[in-house]
């Protein structure tokens, strides 16, 4: 798994490194704050050929290339009440117009997770290794929970778009390379455009030859704060939550998580089905100036590598520091090494992550002008090419 | 006509007339959910079922469409702890390598014999959920394979249409792909911090648009009218610690409490599963 690829630190230097990423404020390798992220480069529009791309370049010299195609694909007919017939399909039925909203205001468009074809390529792997598969997984997953991106590709009731998105690592993995993937197929897909649609109802689609005329599958206007979702990486080390972690800072992570979040337009939330009363009072409360309105869509623990770290041993139990005693005190210094933490000695975690840790994870991932405010703010600055 | 050698039907095809008059047999409305939102199905539970293997079990879970029958089966094994060959590199810990697989006729939809996408992401959940159990430094240079094989998955026949997509069923078999494994893992006696067990919750809707959701444990997608958003829990109840979280579905952030109930109620299925293990544990040690 792409997490857990060797690192070679000693388990001196693994105690060293998790004891200052346990300081209050922690330290960190590279002197970032906890919740600052590695600079990055970032642009769109870069390949020609497809219907929106982009890529970004992180400091540490990993970079990532997306490239969105999209191709026109008949919709697999199911018999039931919204089956459409040939003949039918041909004249246009005028009971739905082009974006598939009827006069009531009722959402016919349906959408499909398999509109969406999802491949993420990182050099060294094989391509059919499970890291591979976690990551393209846990992308296309955040992409299609809310249910609301797969309408987007609705053409008509017989035909849909088919979209592919292709992920292509073009730097050896330097660290795990989620939040970078994840950052660059936002971008792509922002930059998406889909041509214009000129006929009408069910019949063959048949669309505008000017480019400068496609619509943005992620409309930008003042009104939609709808974007793609972003996932990032968050570590908990001791009492201290760390985001975008380096290679070296997740060896000693405690427990990582993988977050995605997405943005949604307000007034569409309102009109989803599922508003309680609390997200009604919620939507209403968005604070004016970034009018967000923030919503969690998966959640995956990360198999953080410090589990796979050589321990260290303490020299109460290390005969070359003369601990060759007695067989019962050896047996019993044993035991305290095998239970209790020695200071400054390195041992793997064992099980799993408390209760309240996790819900500390979530909760500062999703607090109001944090982290994700904050690099949706940034990503929007990206000029789309 | 070029093929002269098969009989082959008459190159103008018609299509067989249909008449009104006929009764179709009309789509069975969704099915509600018969147990309280707090209980878990039933769940059948063996230790040893493979000799050959090293630790194996086998997990059964009751189904919904007819009441007794089981849904949900799922038979696993592990072999080892045995030592790596000598060409793979030195490792402090036990190796840890979980296969997660579909039997071809499991699903509506015939599954091939290679591990698709999804299968190989259920197996690296599999794998967070069971690396936070096992006391991994006691077997250096060796390694574990654990192997579970879904004989049937948890899928309603009875609805013709496929609701949603298959990623709540998903959910559904990693919970008792986890609380199998751990019984497997005990059967073979590599040593584990606690037992673990998988539990899964999900947030539901049930009747009409504007109704309230409610949390339930142990849910059946058909069962339910919408599935708003589900998670499914490793949990090590003596230590209460989570070895594996996995949430998908789409809540407002401004509601913590409803991801935080939700996780507390995938918590208590997975310590009913975990009652089932332990007593199916207890039961094979007498």
């Amino acid at each position: 798994m792409a997490s857990s690829q060797h690192v070679l630190l000693s388990p001196a230097e693994l105690a060293y490194l998790h004891a200052s990423l346990s300081l209050a404020p922690p330290i960190r390798l590279d002197g970032r704050s906890p919740t600052q992220f590695r600079p990055l480069v970032a642009e769109t529009g870069i390949l020609p050929g497809t219907n929106g791309s982009a890529r970004i370049c992180f400091a540490d010299g990993t970079e990532a290339i997306v490239g969105v195609k999209a191709e026109v694909e008949r919709t697999a007919q199911r018999p039931g009440e919204d089956t459409v017939f040939f003949e039918e399909g041909g004249v246009g039925t005028d009971d739905a117009d082009e974006e598939g909203e009827t006069r009531d205001g009722v959402d016919k468009r349906k959408g499909d997770a398999s509109w969406v074809e999802m491949t993420v390529e990182i050099p060294g792997l094989r391509d059919d290794d499970s890291g591979t598969a976690f990551l393209s997984a846990m992308l296309s997953e955040a992409l299609l929970a809310d249910g609301e991106f797969a309408k987007r590709l609705w053409i008509n009731r017989r035909f849909h778009w088919k979209l592919y998105l292709d992920i292509i690592l073009i730097s050896p993995p330097l660290s795990y390379p989620l939040p970078l993937l994840s950052l660059t197929s936002h971008l792509a897909l922002l930059s998406t455009r889909l041509p214009r649609l000129k006929s009408e109802g069910d019949e063959d689609p048949f669309f505008d030859d000017d480019w400068a005329a496609a619509p943005h599958l992620y409309p930008r206007t003042a009104a939609t704060t709808t974007r793609p979702p972003i996932t990032l990486l968050v570590m908990a080390v001791g009492n201290n939550i760390i985001f975008d972690p380096s290679k070296e800072e997740l060896t000693v992570a405690d427990v990582a998580l993988a977050v995605s979040v997405t943005s949604a337009t307000s007034p569409s939330t309102l009109s989803k089905p599922h508003t309680t009363d609390a997200e009604a009072a919620a939507a209403a409360e968005t604070d004016p100036e970034s009018g967000r309105n923030l919503r969690l869509l998966s959640i995956r623990t990360i198999d953080p590598p410090s589990r796979l770290t050589p321990p260290g041993v303490a020299n109460a139990v290390n005969a070359a520091y003369g601990a060759a005693g007695t067989q019962k005190a050896t047996l019993e210094a044993q035991t305290a090494a095998e239970t209790e933490a020695v200071e400054g000695v390195w041992k793997a975690p064992r099980g799993g992550a408390k209760r309240a840790v996790l819900g500390a994870l979530v909760q500062k991932v999703l607090e109001r002008g944090g982290v994700v405010d904050e690099v949706l703010d940034a990503l929007e600055a990206v000029e789309l090419g | 006509m070029a093929d002269r050698r098969r009989i082959n039907g008459p190159a103008g095809a018609t299509i067989p007339p249909v008449f009104d008059d006929v009764s179709t047999p009309k789509l069975k409305s969704p099915k509600t959910r018969s147990r309280p939102p707090n209980t878990t199905r039933k769940m059948y539970l063996k230790t040893g079922v493979t000799p050959s293997a090293s630790g194996s079990a086998y997990l059964e879970i009751e189904t919904s469409a007819t009441p007794g029958v089981s849904g949900l089966k799922l038979s696993c094994s592990v072999h080892g702890p045995r030592s790596l060959p000598r060409s793979a590199p030195f490792s402090p810990h036990i190796v840890l390598s979980t296969h997660v697989k579909y039997a071809p006729f499991a699903t509506k939809q015939r599954r091939g014999y290679l591990r698709d996408p999804s299968e190989r992401d259920l197996g690296i959940h599999l794998e967070a959920a069971l690396r936070g159990a096992i006391i991994a430094d006691r077997w250096p240079k060796s390694g574990v394979d654990i192997i579970i094989s879904i004989v049937e998955g948890d899928q309603d026949r009875e609805t013709s249409l496929l609701q949603g997509d298959e990623v709540w069923d998903m959910m559904n078999a990693l919970g008792g792909c986890i609380t199998v494994a751990a019984a497997a893992l005990a059967d073979a006696g590599i040593d584990c911090v606690d037992t673990v067990a998988g539990g899964v919750a999900a947030l539901v809707q049930d009747a009409g648009e504007d109704s309230i959701p409610t949390v339930v444990v142990d849910p059946i997608p058909s069962e339910h009218e919408k599935i708003l958003a589900a998670c499914c829990i490793a949990y090590l109840p003596t230590r209460d610690e989570v070895t594996n979280l996995w949430f998908r579905g789409d809540l407002p952030t401004s509601d913590i409490d409803l991801y935080t109930s939700l996780v507390e109620k995938g918590i208590q299925a997975s310590k009913n599963a975990n009652r089932v293990l332990v007593g199916c544990l207890a039961e094979t040690i007498e």
